[in-house]
């Protein structure tokens, strides 16, 4: 865990209120791992009081990226950031995505933001020599949201998009086509990486355990500290092995990624 | 960083600098050693350890507010006894007074615990936490009840050797009543201020921020009502007085040690700057070389309220 100051490279609007920004950092992005994430602190003085967490989006050499939506002060004020402003970073953080040991088909599901991580893990999942074959399933609200599609494509990600209005590739929800979408496969994933909204992620959970397929998930949270300190980003998980009661996890220090398993869905 | 002229003394403990984490703020330690080598604190008090293990509320926990945020965390925590074998020997390997903050459901509780932690080497003192206000028993209904208040300290002080330290809730009429009960029971200190009750709403759902509906408040945006409560018991008490309640800063540490706190404790700025209480410390040093003290004592409880000294 490093806390560093990173001077801002770029900081681009790519939708609505999507923005992608890129940082140098290379302490950080030497250590960083798909599916960890940052604490910045976005002002100097105490408004906004909180660091942000932010998953990592990309990495290009010792430049670190990340993709957000505005959605109050924090992300405001990111946004309004310039080349040569410098953020304020807490990192790597927490226990990301775990690549498969073995070889098979890998399925991503995103949705809206919840893209954010997955360029990052696709990226490290070809460099680790994983051959797939790759798929995404991707869901936003509408066809401007569907960010990073053309750079997974060119990755080799089988792409399928869904929005909830139809401007896109099929209406409606991605957890409604994600069960017609593995009864028509011959050969299941051997594992599905998921980020999105928590209503989102409980189906897609509840799903990969249906069809008997390991699935990790990113989790999203309040937080106030990032590394296990305040316990303010609570998850109910199942007991561990040697334990018999359930516990509340904390999604920056156990996770932000969690297998299916070890949520208990209906108590959250 | 061995600082010179900053050691204070605060009942029996002695502290290299008036610099201490607050409890809830800096886990069991090992959360921030990467960034705050434990040794280099005056003292540092860990999360608040209940007899049994607590599970804590359900979330969401936090809020953030103007200034401020809203906890409910309810005080989950490992327990004493994986406390004791699991967490106080990786503690014990730094030369940091260790505070332990205690809580109880009963009296019993209380003195359970305090019998229990009184054998365990390593531990510097008890903090009593008769405040905290995000647990249906216990907590702040012994803190805001100057008979209990009584009551649990000296159940406390009959179970320990070890110096204790009452930290006071703000969620009373008069704090001066509360904390002259903690110091005729025996308090060998007392730290003050908890945080403070609140709430928020989500006006679009019209549901309330947090599961518990109610938490408590911290940072910066508590700081003014945390120093005149100190300032106020300071009057009242003979025992040393540990202020705390949104120090973020030098300029708020030394607010506290001229209204005359002798420690003072860094909690919710932790979280915004891990590395606070390092430049708190650093910043103590620089103001007593920039005003020509040699001693940070020439600062505490030096208050100036003559109409002369008025800026």
């Amino acid at each position: 865990m490093l806390l560093k100051n990173a001077p801002v490279l770029f900081n681009e609007q790519v939708a609505a209120n999507l923005y992608h920004v890129g940082f140098e950092c290379p302490d950080i992005a030497r250590r960083v791992q798909p599916g960890q994430f940052l604490m910045i602190r976005v002002a100097r003085e105490f408004d906004p009081l909180l660091r942000r967490p932010f998953a990592v989006h990309r990495l290009e050499s010792a430049c670190i990226e990340i993709l957000y939506r505005v959605v109050g002060r924090g992300t405001s004020i990111l946004a309004g950031l310039t080349p040569g402003d410098s953020i304020n970073i807490l990192g790597p953080l927490g226990r990301g995505f775990r690549l498969p040991s073995g070889g098979g088909p890998i399925l991503l599901v995103a949705g809206g933001i919840g893209i954010a991580p997955l360029p990052f893990l696709a990226e490290i999942l070809l460099a680790a020599g994983n051959t797939g074959p790759h798929y995404l399933l991707f869901g936003a609200g509408k066809a401007e949201e569907l960010v990073c599609v053309d750079h997974l494509e060119d990755l080799g990600f089988v792409t399928t998009v869904v929005t909830e209005d139809g401007s896109s590739g099929e209406k409606g929800l991605v957890t409604d086509h994600l069960e017609r979408w593995l009864d028509g496969q011959q050969q299941l994933p051997v594992l599905i990486y998921s980020c999105g909204p928590y209503a989102m992620q409980r189906k897609v959970a509840h799903c990969a355990l249906r069809f008997g397929i390991p699935c990790q998930l990113s989790m999203e949270a309040l937080m106030a500290c990032g590394v296990g300190a305040c316990l303010g980003c609570s998850l109910r998980c199942k007991p561990p092995a040697s334990e018999t009661e359930p516990y509340y996890a904390n999604v920056c220090q156990h996770g932000p990624v969690f297998t299916a398993e070890e949520i208990i869905w209906e108590q959250c | 960083m061995n600082r010179q002229g900053l050691a204070v003394q605060l009942g029996p403990l002695q502290l290299k600098n008036p610099v201490m984490v607050a409890s809830g703020t800096f886990g069991y330690g090992q959360e921030y050693v990467d960034m705050v080598r434990p040794d280099l604190l005056g003292a540092l008090v860990v999360k608040g350890i209940s007899l049994e293990p607590r599970p804590g509320n359900p979330p969401p926990r936090i809020w953030e507010t103007y200034g401020g945020m809203l906890n409910a965390i309810g005080l989950q925590n490992v327990g004493a006894r994986v406390f004791v074998e699991e967490k106080l020997p990786w503690l014990k390997t730094f030369a940091v007074p260790v505070i332990v903050n205690i809580f109880g459901n009963t009296l019993e509780e209380y003195r359970s615990l305090a019998a229990m932690l009184d054998g365990c080497p390593g531990i510097a003192a008890l903090e009593i936490n008769i405040s905290c206000p995000n647990v249906k028993a216990g907590g702040m209904v012994f803190g805001t009840d100057p008979h209990m208040v009584s009551q649990v300290v000296a159940m406390v002080r009959s179970a320990t050797a070890l110096p204790i330290i009452t930290k006071l809730t703000p969620n009373v009429t008069d704090i001066t009543v509360t904390a002259r009960a903690a110091e005729q029971a025996g308090s060998d200190a007392l730290s003050l201020i908890n945080t403070i009750s609140g709430m928020a709403v989500n006006v679009e759902t019209r549901r309330p921020r947090l599961a518990n509906v109610v938490g408590g408040l911290s940072g910066p945006a508590i700081k003014p009502i945390a120093l005149r409560l100190v300032w106020q018991v300071v009057q009242a008490v003979s025992i040393p007085v540990i202020g705390l309640g949104g120090i973020s800063s030098t300029e708020d540490a030394l607010e506290f040690l001229i209204a005359g706190a002798r420690a003072i404790q860094v909690g919710t700025a932790n979280f915004v700057n891990p590395r606070i209480t390092l430049e708190i410390i650093e910043g103590l040093q620089t103001y007593l070389q920039r005003h020509g003290f040699s001693h940070i004592n020439e600062v505490i409880g030096s208050l100036q309220l003559s109409e002369s000294s008025t800026d």
